[in-house]
């Protein structure tokens, strides 16, 4: 199908007047990773054996318009794809079997064929002010990560703003080609197509989602950026609305297009090569009403090898307004934190960090309607002004700190990576090390090792001890094609010795 | 008189003019043997370049401009700009290198052949396998070519000067009238012009700042401007056999540090497109939509460890991971899930204990206190069925209410927008959802 598409897009382009594209550029990709694991629960059972193959086809055409030597004004026109074929050989049938109910998991599916994007890019069209994609296209602001299959325009203006809008239909998950990857969390939702409708009624039913946004960002300026972003996404369809418990109403439906979400966002960052930069973003979700995200970053360039920085990070969980867990009470992440990086030398690189997490504490039991603090009624813990406060095991704050040193030289890295997270919650301190090397431009060799250790403070009897190593070959018979196999042994005390076999074929034909 | 003046002038000057040829001749000999030959490096005994006379954009203390962009060069050549710049030569830039005003590609050599110099050397050039060495010392091969040997014969060293790996026009910039010292600094101050006096990417800057749309002629700021546009989709081509290019600190503070996967969503959620010139979907997807654990973020043995993590950071989980799908899958299948399949291997109870757990009075360790603090970690595991059985309005625990703090007052927008939230826990008639309709 894949050789015919690009034929196709080819022979349109070639319609469309571009029948001497000198300057045009073709490629093919492919990635093929197989992994064999076990999943095994802390009582050291094997509960998973997982064979899986996973394996994507690209193909890219590029500068499909002609253009004169050197003009670097011409529009370009390219066209991109890729798909991917997702399989895990060692689930058992029944667990994508709809009658057998001792196994069926809803959703999954033992083999998946995704269209990860297809579509056909235009830039710098009428004189350099237009661009536009067509087909299945990622979008990627301070909204996050999102997909859709539809159109986006942009048009840069020589006052140094752009302007963009795109409209379709989300890519959701049990729509053909599709995955959920990109859509709303908080909806267990896929394709219920070959499901009795009495059958597990909290698997929602899948059905097309359009979708706009719009946003206005900065262009030319290289010192400062900035992206106001908004967007709107709709469920349509039926979705179940069930007291799923009380056995006194059986399940029912509601139809109808509603918001699945509507968010509006803005980044911006500035620097100034002598002193230092500012990074900063902020999401606000409309149906919620409420700041979801916050984040900014400032940044001191002391000299020219020394970089130290104040960070701050804002976190509340956002759902698709089709999941009840919108309006659950949540306690908002406030992450502030102090950050270095030190480059030694060309080779040389050491960064840290410390962050330290503090709960925005809401009262645990209050009256919904009058907002007033309740009562009292459940917890033991008042603070005798009235609110309740957040129990802890003792630990208020998360403390965290990363550290890594890199040094690279040519065809040889070695990584150093320490992590520390201590918090009401559990904690967690390790390091790995690595050496990557590459032994006459084509033979490959890594090796990896690293300790960790953990403690759950909610079932302490899981706390452990790792001790892992993995070692890598390879060989590398094009500068974008190469094969390597990994083999990684974790030992620690809960599960024993697990063993994972990695086999990676990467092969790419073109310029 | 006049007669008798002259002669003894004559005389005096004969038999002084030795005198005075001794006096000047012995100093500047000696003084030849001991300087160091000048026209070796940029300034007499190597003395580093004051940063004013460098190329604009220049760090100070100056590191040279980028090797990957411009590979190191081999100039076994004795050259002093700032002499024949100077009054004593008088030549301009031009003189030396007029096809640095027509060329229109990187790979044009600018470098002037010998014939230019035979003008004044009086050597001879046009013949390179028979090159003619001039009259005076500074004709011969040696005053130039740095390591000749007259056994050699014509052989010379020869200059490495790779081509720079960027697009660059020299005569769209000389046709506006942008002066040499624009971008290769005050070359007329110093003896050799060497890699050092080659453009800095942040000098560029200076003048390019200027959207696509901007009318033609404007120095744009966009990527493939000034860098080589990718063959494989890329909006530049970063792969080279001198290196591979990777942003300064000072664009956008995107320098790769070791620590720059943690850092990188600030950049990228402000100008995704900036990541693009050199990074295809492709390289991004295969962590934010990944089926293979990327090892740069997550260390071997992560499957033990996840849960911890999972609990405190949830907000990083997100950014590759849907919960109700990628994390509820699995949950499902290995059995830790409320709702797994009756068949799925038991994994052992995933919380403590239900009198901590689920009991009153909540204590540390109640989940409705862990659901506050790690809601995504619930949502990992549990279908909204699972919460609604007591938290619904007619649960089987009541409805104790999970509601945040002050619902009451957004609630009408949000039932109008969609009400299926709503109606999972709620009657259409019970009097609570009244409030919000």
């Amino acid at each position: 199908m894949r050789p015919f598409l690009v034929a196709g897009c080819v022979a349109a382009f070639a319609a469309l007047g571009a029948p001497d594209a000198r300057a045009l550029d073709a490629e093919v990709t492919s990635d093929t990773d197989a992994q064999f694991y076990d999943v095994r629960s802390p009582t050291g059972l094997t509960v998973l054996q997982r064979d899986r193959l996973t394996t994507t086809l690209g193909v890219g055409a590029y500068h499909l318009l002609d253009a004169p030597m050197g003009d670097l004004s011409a529009p370009d026109l390219s066209f991109r794809a890729r798909v991917r074929y997702d399989a895990d050989y060692g689930a058992q049938p029944g667990t994508s079997d709809p009658t057998n109910r001792s196994l069926f998991v809803p959703g999954f599916q033992p083999g998946v064929v995704d269209l990860m994007y297809a579509y056909l890019e235009g830039r710098r069209f009428l004189k350099g002010a237009l661009g536009f994609k067509l087909g299945r296209q990622y979008v990627t602001d301070v909204l996050g990560w999102w997909a859709f299959d539809g159109g986006e325009v942009s048009v840069t203006t020589p006052y140094y703003f752009k302007v963009e809008a795109y409209g379709g239909l989300e890519e959701r998950g049990g729509l053909p080609l599709s995955t959920p990857r990109f859509e709303s969390d908080g909806v267990w939702r896929g394709d219920r197509g070959n499901f009795d409708s009495q059958l597990y009624p909290s698997f929602q039913p899948a059905a097309i989602a359009p979708a706009y946004g719009v946003a206005l960002e900065s262009a030319g300026v290289t010192w400062l950026h900035g992206r106001l972003t908004y967007r709107r996404v709709y469920d349509t369809g039926d979705t179940g609305v069930t007291e799923f418990a009380s056995g006194l109403y059986g399940p029912s439906v509601y139809s109808g297009a509603r918001i699945s979400s509507e968010r509006v966002g803005y980044a911006v960052d500035a620097n100034l090569r002598s002193l230092g930069g500012v990074k900063a973003g902020l999401v606000y979700d409309v149906y919620r009403a409420q700041v979801t995200s916050i984040y900014g970053s400032l940044d001191a360039y002391l000299g020219k090898k020394v970089t130290v920085s104040a960070d701050y990070d804002y976190y509340v969980p956002s759902f698709d307004a089709d999941s009840i867990w919108n309006f659950f009470a949540g306690e908002p992440m406030n992450d502030v934190g102090l950050r270095a990086n030190v480059d030694f030398d060309r080779h040389l690189s050491i960064a840290g960090s410390a962050q330290l997490r503090v709960f925005e504490v809401q009262t645990a039991l209050f009256d919904p309607f009058s907002g007033a603090p309740a009562a009292g009624a459940y917890s033991p813990y008042p603070t005798g002004a009235g609110g309740e406060v957040f129990p802890t095991n003792g630990h208020p704050f998360d403390e965290i700190g990363n550290f890594s040193a890199r040094w690279r030289d040519g065809l040889t890295t070695m990584l150093l990576r320490g992590t520390g997270s201590w918090g009401d919650e559990g904690d967690r301190v390790g390091a790995d090390a690595s050496l990557d090397h590459v032994f006459e431009t084509r033979y490959i060799a890594n090796v990896r090792t690293g300790v960790w250790q953990w403690q759950d403070k909610l079932q302490p009897d899981r706390d452990a001890t790792s001790f892992d190593y993995v070692l890598g070959m390879g060989y590398r018979f094009a500068l974008r094609s190469q094969a390597m196999v990994e083999w990684e042994h974790d030992i620690n005390r809960l599960v024993g010795q697990r063993f994972r076999l990695l086999a990676k074929l990467a092969i790419a034909v073109g310029p | 008189m006049r007669g008798r003046l002259f002669a003894l002038a004559g005389r005096l000057s004969r038999a002084f003019l030795p005198v005075l040829a001794i006096l000047f001749a012995v100093p500047m000999a000696l003084a030849d043997g001991t300087s160091p030959p000048h026209g070796i490096a940029p300034l007499p005994n190597d003395e580093p370049v004051p940063h004013r006379w460098l190329p604009p954009g220049a760090d100070n203390p100056d590191t040279g401009p980028s090797d990957v962009i411009f590979p190191t060069q081999q100039i076994p050549l004795r050259f002093n700009h700032a002499k024949h710049l100077g009054k004593d030569v008088g030549a301009a830039c031009k003189t030396c290198h007029p096809k640095a005003y027509s060329s229109e590609r990187p790979s044009d050599s600018l470098v002037p052949s010998g014939v230019v110099c035979d003008a004044c050397h009086n050597s001879d050039h046009d013949d390179l396998s028979h090159v003619k060495p001039g009259d005076d010392a500074s004709g011969q091969c040696a005053f130039c070519h740095l390591g000749y040997k007259p056994a050699d014969g014509n052989a010379v060293a020869q200059l490495a000067l790779p081509r720079a790996n960027m697009v660059f026009d020299h005569k769209v910039h000389a046709d506006r009238n942008i002066g040499c010292p624009q971008c290769h600094g005050a070359v007329d101050k110093l003896e050799l012009a060497t890699r050092d006096q080659l453009p800095r990417m942040a000098g560029c800057f200076s003048c390019h700042e200027a959207p696509d749309a901007a009318s033609r002629g404007s120095a744009k700021s966009a990527c493939d401007t000034c860098h080589i546009r990718g063959a494989d989709g890329t909006g530049i081509k970063t792969l080279f056999a001198s290196g591979s290019l990777s942003p300064p600190r000072w664009l956008h503070d995107a320098e790769h540090t070791p620590d720059f996967i943690e850092r990188h969503k600030a950049i990228a959620g402000d100008n995704s497109q900036f990541c693009a010139n050199c990074h295809k979907e492709d390289f991004c997807t295969d962590c934010h939509d990944g089926r293979v654990r990327p090892r740069s973020i997550h260390p071997s043995d992560y499957l033990n460890m996840h849960p911890v993590e999972a609990r405190m950071e949830p907000q990083k989980c997100q950014s590759c991971h849907r919960d109700q799908s990628f994390c509820l899958d699995c949950h499902l299948r290995v059995g830790v899930s409320e709702s797994s399949p009756a068949d799925a291997r038991e994994s052992g109870r995933f919380h403590p204990p239900k009198a901590i757990w689920s009991d009153s009075p909540m204590r540390p360790g109640h989940h409705g206190f862990e659901a506050e603090r790690n809601l995504n970690a619930c949502v990992s595991c549990h279908i909204e069925r699972d919460c609604v059985a007591c938290h619904g309005a007619l649960g089987v625990g009541g409805g104790f209410d999970p509601h945040q703090n002050g619902f009451v007052a957004g609630c009408r927008t949000q039932f109008r927008r969609n009400p299926r939230p709503c109606f999972v826990c709620h009657e259409p008639t019970d009097a609570n959802v009244n409030q919000c309709k």
